[in-house]
């Protein structure tokens, strides 16, 4: 036996035993998150099928979520078909396939850029305009008084707001991509000579319902993710005019993120369907 | 109250155009799918598919009429293809037509292309088993060239043999070569050769103008003659 002893430093001790306490905070405050979230969620899926139905609200929400945002989307559209066409020529000329741009555009646009794009500026846009709302709403405890009023505010506020985001960026995708097309038939023009109907039959000569489909459905979850989560996060601000920010900041964050984890899933399934 | 009846008509607007856009593309995705149109269906027996695909297209006379709907291997050699034909081709589709897989340009899909038939036969029926070509795979050009490289590698061998022994002098040609009174007796045979040659002709001539042989070759002449014309 030795007589030994190991010389233990309790500063050491006690930053690991702080690290670890502060990764503890951080696992349970995730946790605590996804529970709430949960909650959340299942209280919307209780209360959209209850009456009463806020329809006048929701066509509020709709005119506010998807008719205000079509502009900017259908900006980015057109800017994003006519880039990649433009960026997609000389590649394409270097194997003499110049004709299978507008096939190609149509079937990047159609089945992955136009929705995710579209849903990250639909997320920049509406997410974090519905948790500053919520949030400012509920520093300025207007959902408590609506609660003393006796109107449901998570039906009237939370309910219309998530529905019609998730009614409404399908929309703005398929339009958002109608106009994309338009501006890679400009693109196609600028250094070509291209007549509309060929590009048109160039264009769906190549579309499948496989593209179309899979694409559409997921923005729906798009949709619902956005909402959902500028919904979640306004909701549950904190009290002060710093909680407005944060709740704005963080479902921006929180929607993009979500807005690629499910493409990521929709992409797997799709071709596990394929 | 009116500013919101304005934006209700503004927010049916456009979900009317969202909705409308996504009907188009859907109905011009499912025309040319030969979804909304007369069908009949046909299927061929493949040895090998090539790789093609649910969905490739049928070409008859560089026009897409069908599409493959079903893709089925039958034995370990053999795998039916199902295709999908617009019903307005099928009388052109003979009997004796043949199916064979090609490629949509160099580096486009594959496809069935359907050569016609001959006119004289019947039209294919709906479920009728189409006749097949094999397509001449990347395999076999490579095997062919394979076959073609070996065969030109041993004719140079050869070659090279040969040249080799004509440089020693070895055989007629290489004597003919390196031994300087074979090449000259070969010259003068060429020389008594032309000579002999020049005596025949002028013994023919005079055997034209005798009176004897005349009329035989008078008669060859007018037989030439008339050949021409």
């Amino acid at each position: 036996m030795s007589n030994e002893s190991v010389i233990i430093n309790p500063e050491i001790i006690e930053k690991k035993i702080s690290s670890l306490n502060s990764f503890q905070k951080g696992l349970t405050d995730f946790f605590e998150e996804v529970s709430a979230l949960t909650h959340f969620t299942i209280h919307f899926f209780k209360e959209v099928f209850l009456p009463p139905y806020e329809w006048k609200e929701f066509l509020k929400q709709s005119f506010l979520i998807g008719y205000k945002s079509m502009p900017l989307v259908g900006i980015t559209g057109f800017i994003m078909g006519l880039v990649l066409t433009i960026q997609a020529r000389p590649t394409m000329s270097t194997f003499g396939a110049e004709s299978w741009i507008p096939a190609m555009v149509a079937v990047s646009i159609v089945r992955e850029i136009g929705p995710v794009i579209t849903a990250l500026i639909f997320a920049g846009k509406v997410g974090s305009g519905i948790g500053a709302e919520l949030a400012s709403m509920k520093v300025t405890e207007q959902i408590d008084a609506m609660e003393v009023s006796g109107t449901n505010p998570f039906n009237y506020i939370v309910v219309t707001r998530i529905a019609a985001a998730t009614i409404m960026l399908p929309l703005l995708v398929i339009i958002g991509d109608a106009i994309g097309l338009c501006g890679s038939y400009l693109g196609v023009n600028i250094q070509g000579d291209v007549s509309f109907h060929l590009f048109f039959l160039q264009v769906f000569g190549k579309l499948d319902f496989s593209d179309v489909m899979p694409a559409v459905i997921k923005t729906f979850f798009f949709g619902f993710a956005v909402g959902l989560i500028g919904c979640y996060k306004g909701y549950n601000a904190n009290k002060g005019t710093e909680g407005v920010g944060k709740a704005a900041n963080a479902a921006v964050v929180f929607a993009s993120l979500l807005v690629f984890i499910i493409d990521m899933i929709a992409v797997q399934l799709t071709s596990l369907f394929n | 109250m009116q500013k919101e009846n304005q934006n209700k008509i503004r927010l049916g607007i456009f979900v009317s155009i969202g909705l409308t856009l996504f009907i188009v593309a859907i109905y011009f995705i499912g025309q040319r799918q030969q979804m909304f149109s007369r069908t009949f269906h046909i299927s061929g027996i493949f040895k090998d598919i090539s790789g093609l695909q649910v969905g490739n297209n049928v070409r008859f006379s560089g026009i897409n009429v069908g599409i493959i709907d079903g893709i089925q291997q039958i034995t370990d050699s053999t795998v039916r293809v199902d295709m999908t034909i617009v019903e307005r081709t099928r009388k052109f589709i003979k009997k004796n037509a043949k199916a064979i897989i090609g490629s949509d340009g160099l580096m486009g899909n594959k496809i069935v292309v359907i050569t016609p038939g001959t006119s004289n036969k019947r039209a294919l029926e709906d479920n009728d088993t189409i006749a097949t070509t094999q397509p001449i795979s990347m395999d076999d050009i490579m095997l062919n060239l394979k076959t073609t490289t070996d065969n030109t590698a041993d004719i140079t061998s050869d070659f090279a043999v040969i040249t080799r022994n004509i440089r020693k002098g070895k055989g007629t040609i290489g004597k003919l070569f390196s031994d300087s009174v074979m090449a000259n007796n070969v010259g003068e045979a060429m020389v008594n050769i032309k000579q002999g040659a020049g005596g025949f002709k002028q013994n023919m001539d005079a055997a034209s103008h005798s009176f004897l042989l005349k009329g035989l070759f008078g008669k060859k002449k007018k037989k030439e003659e008339s050949k021409m014309n």
